[in-house]
């Protein structure tokens, strides 16, 4: 017998030969219906937002001096090339920024900066741009695909995300169904990178980037 | 019973002053985090019970479960394996490595590798491991095991790491603070990530609707372990199965606050096959490895309950005896409460029987485990076998038998209390500083004489007096 | 006027041996609080060294023991919560329905004292005075097996002249745990020895505490480490009789 086959067997040995007596064995439709029931109330067991609607609950959420976030709200996406390059400035980063591939950060070409695709080890800074946020945890997401590149996410020391705020989420459960598509990699990001590992200090930019600013765009 | 190893290992351990200095920095304010997430989160109980139930449904389907699984990674380009123990999931991923010619390996934090001794085996095959956690990377240049399940390190000080750092690190940190130190294992660590042909990382869910692997980490080392190599390897134990991505939402929230007092962890990340046409990044590659060394044997009685655990540490971090002796003592690759359950399922009771009686059943462990495992329960399970199975010692074995045996004829023990006791005073009146054949109390503590009479003496001659 | 519940006390072994006074101080709580008290001359040990050791057939029978010579009364009252835990315990160690069905009625009318008179019989201390400074640590089996908590510190507020520290970790394993603390009595001392820091932190001329063998593990470090702090039973206390001879000092 192959291992499959061991393991598989071993479990309904296990499930209908225990000890505690054999369970009964459901049909995939009753399973269904059992795991369905299983995510009822959903509010019983998670947290109430932090604001009055997800925008604000997320703006709440990123003000979290843990998260280790900046975040700064744009009237529109035409404010963004004079947003990144003032941040570039503030942050004394130099004229240079490696950009996703979205097509919508194309007009930071306008700036007088010099912008590249792939982002080396030691990038200073990067941009992209997040599919989803998430207000119960100021979280956002991205998903790997031809002009969302992950490591542009993990590899510099400064990480500008743009979020287009319609595209906030309640809870951590209504991504569930955004993700259903299952790309090769979706990554909840929830402020800088950090450990604890040096007795229980937090430390920024542990691996990932030390600084996550959140650009925000408004309806 | 009590196994010489474990008592010395305990001895070393309690005589180490520098260990209970890291346990207390880091146990101490891990207490105090996940007690200010808890505080913070109203819904923590009923989360609690839910995510049990979530639990307790996954495994009593976990064949239907696995096989959905299996069905929708392999659609999404993953190749999936089986391994029935340590040794055949070993060897399907060092065997995944040597085929593809690999030479330097990275891997993300995962105690399941730990369990199926991953590090050996690739040390064994020739191939250069890097660890890639900082807390992982300390212990390897320390070259020991972990500690801890979610700080490998806890037991170093930041004074050891220092040492650690400026003997192997070139350029050695600018400084023996923390933040300097992380800043010198990035600087030589991301060399590793993008020259790494393979990456390994754990699972803290397999979600069965969709195929994807979940892990968390804060640092970020999960994606720059798995993005940029040809390949990219999974294990995880067979009962880390959630139905869809919802019941891993709920399972989350408890195991962040119970790990670290956050409400959610920096990065969170799915991964459900290789590269797809066109994108960006990602491994051409990805298998995944699904153990069972001993988990299907849980099933059938008591111990499935713990097939439950999200490997938070909770229970360690709030257990008197862990925050003394430390992970190492424990001997197997989980320590602490769910160690004490879990060890002498991997390793065999008899290597292991010290393990479920040096707990003092305070509760504290599943009063803060996340899916609600009977800890105390379970370890008192153990404690039967290894009565049963004669693993308690003798002397310990007849002291209760004898103690039985009087308890059991309450004349007896009533006549045997009162001829007892006036000799045991003749010990000491007060407090008895020495007292034959008691050395574990009287070593370190004063012993209360007993009263002259008992209760039950003093009780009686009183009633009698007042029939008179 | 209602007939006064029959209750029979449970005086645990340790107690019987070690300090009656709290057998006594037990009684006497009872009686002021309406009930009829007896003391069944059948008794000796709730089985919990056997359970706690793994020896099941032992605890199963001194859990028979226990049930024949308690199941008459209204109530089981013990002035340990470890040891009702283990009474409440005794349904999982029956395999005969019969038994099962014993042990779960005498479970569910056993009660540890201070949570017995505070929420079964509504009694509070009336005119009990003692001047010190007191701390109080919460016994495991109680606090998470029983819920209690609120109840002995509701108690002792009443008690006049008596001032209550916090204690930090109060809630935090002596170390004790039966026979572990001589099976593995480094690892024990490691942990009591954190607890008596706290206890005398405190500056407390007292410690309080519900179960006779975490008093006598800390009163015994106490002692060793030359602390002044005196040990009490909370029972001891309630009933008046914590003007004499503390846990150790000679009688």
């Amino acid at each position: 017998m192959s291992a499959r086959d061991d393991i598989l067997a071993a479990i309904r040995t296990g499930l209908t030969h225990g000890r505690d007596g054999a369970l009964p064995r459901q049909t995939p439709a009753q399973i269904a219906a059992e795991a369905a029931a299983l995510l009822a109330d959903p509010d019983e067991i998670r947290p109430a937002l932090s604001g009055p609607d997800p925008v604000a609950a997320f703006i709440a959420k990123c003000a979290n001096p843990a998260l280790g976030v900046t975040l700064e709200r744009l009237a529109g996406w035409e404010a963004l090339p004079q947003a990144v390059a003032a941040y570039l400035t503030r942050h004394d980063l130099g004229p240079r920024i490696a950009v996703s591939g979205d097509a919508r950060l194309d007009r930071l070409a306008q700036l007088p900066l010099e912008t590249h695709r792939d982002t080396a080890p030691d990038e200073a800074a990067a941009i992209s741009v997040a599919l989803w946020g998430i207000a119960e945890t100021g979280s956002v997401v991205i998903h790997s695909a031809p002009d969302q590149p992950i490591l542009n996410a993990m590899l510099p020391r400064h990480w500008l995300v743009v979020l287009d705020e319609t595209r906030i989420l309640p809870f951590l459960d209504d991504y569930a169904a955004p993700a259903a598509p299952a790309p090769r990699n979706a990554v909840l990001i929830t402020g800088s990178s950090g450990t604890t590992d040096i007795e229980g200090y937090f430390v920024r930019g542990a691996h990932g980037p030390g600084f996550v600013h959140v650009l925000l765009i408004s309806r | 019973m009590a196994d010489a190893a474990f008592k010395q290992r305990a001895h070393d351990a309690l005589a180490d002053t520098n260990l209970k200095t890291a346990i207390d920095r880091t146990t101490g304010t891990a207490e105090t985090k996940r007690a200010i997430a808890v505080e913070a989160f109203p819904e923590f109980q009923a989360a609690r019970s839910r995510a049990a139930a979530i639990k307790d449904h996954v495994i009593a389907n976990l064949d239907h479960y696995l096989i959905e699984f299996e069905r929708n990674a392999t659609a999404s380009g993953a190749q999936v394996h089986w391994a029935r123990d340590a040794a055949e999931a070993a060897a399907i991923v060092t065997k995944i490595c040597t085929d593809a010619d690999a030479k330097i390996v990275t891997r993300a934090k995962s105690m399941l590798g730990e369990e199926i001794g991953l590090p050996h085996a690739l040390e064994e095959a020739g191939i250069e491991r890097v660890e890639t956690d900082l807390a992982e990377h300390i212990i390897q240049l320390a070259q020991e095991r972990p500690s801890h399940i979610i700080w490998p390190a806890m037991h170093r000080t930041r004074e050891d790491v220092a040492t650690l750092f400026f003997k192997d690190h070139h350029p050695p940190p600018e400084a023996d603070d923390p933040a300097a130190m992380v800043a010198s294992a990035r600087r030589v660590l991301r060399a590793k990530f993008m020259a790494a042909d393979v990456g390994i990382s754990g699972a803290n869910f397999l979600v069965a609707d969709t195929g994807a692997t979940c892990t968390v980490t804060n640092e970020g080392n999960a994606e720059l372990s798995t993005t940029p190599p040809r390949i990219h390897i999974v294990t995880a134990g067979i009962e880390k199965i959630v139905p869809s991505t919802d019941h891993a939402m709920a399972l989350l929230r408890v195991l962040v606050r119970s790990a670290t007092g956050g409400e959610i962890t920096q990065y969170t990340t799915f991964h459900c096959g290789p590269k797809r046409p066109g994108d960006a990044d990602g491994p051409e590659e990805m298998h995944i490895v699904l153990v069972d060394n001993g988990r299907t044997r849980m099933i059938g009685d008591e111990f499935r309950q713990m097939l439950r655990c999200i490997r938070c540490g909770a229970c360690m971090n709030h257990c008197v005896v862990y925050r003394q002796i430390g992970g190492h003592a424990y001997g197997g690759t989980y320590p602490g409460p769910m160690g004490a359950v879990l060890t002498p399922v991997l390793d065999g009771l008899a290597q292991s029987r010290d393990l479920p009686h040096a707990c003092t059943m305070n509760g504290r462990c599943e009063e803060v485990c996340p899916v609600r495992i009977p800890l105390k329960t379970l370890l008192k399970a153990w404690r039967v076998r290894t009565w049963d199975e004669g693993l308690v010692e003798k002397p310990l074995r007849y002291g209760l038998g004898l103690w039985g045996f009087a308890a059991r004829r309450p004349w007896l023990y009533h006549l045997g209390a009162r001829m007892a006791l006036p000799v045991m005073r003749l010990f000491g009146r007060g407090w008895i500083r020495r007292l034959p054949l008691a050395g574990g109390w009287t070593d370190s503590r004063d012993l209360p004489a007993p009263a002259a009479r008992s209760f039950m003496d003093q009780y009686r001659r009183q009633q009698k007096d007042a029939r008179k | 006027m209602t007939t006064p519940p029959a209750v029979g006390l449970f005086v645990t072994c340790l107690v019987d041996a070690m300090r009656p006074q709290i057998g006594f101080a037990t009684l006497k709580l009872l009686e002021q609080a309406g009930c009829r008290v007896d003391v069944p001359r059948a008794q000796t040990c709730c089985g919990q060294p056997a359970g706690n050791s793994g020896d099941r057939k032992a605890a199963a029978a001194l859990a028979k023991q226990v049930i024949a010579a308690f199941e008459k009364f209204d109530y089981l009252v013990a002035p340990s919560g470890s040891c009702v835990g283990q009474i409440r315990s005794y349904p999982a160690l029956m395999d005969n329905p019969g038994w099962r069905r014993r042990a779960e009625d005498l479970a569910a009318k056993s009660f540890e004292i201070l949570s017995f008179l505070h929420d079964v019989m509504g009694w509070r201390p009336n005119g009990v005075r003692l001047d010190a400074t007191a701390t109080y640590h919460d016994s495991c089996s109680g606090l998470r097996e029983l819920g209690v908590e609120a109840q002995p510190r509701a108690l002792l507020e009443s008690v006049e002249g008596l001032e209550m520290r916090p204690l930090n970790g109060a809630n935090v394993c002596c170390g004790f745990g039966g026979t572990f603390c001589v099976k593995y009595p480094e690892i024990s001392t490691a942990i009591v020895s954190e607890k008596s820091a706290n206890i005398a932190a405190t500056g407390a001329d007292l410690l309080l505490a519900g179960d006779l063998g975490c008093l006598m593990n800390m009163a015994g470090r106490l002692h060793r480490e030359g602390a002044a702090t005196r040990c009490f039973h909370t029972a001891e206390v309630l009933a008046g009789m914590a003007d004499g001879p503390a846990i150790g000092e000679d009688t």
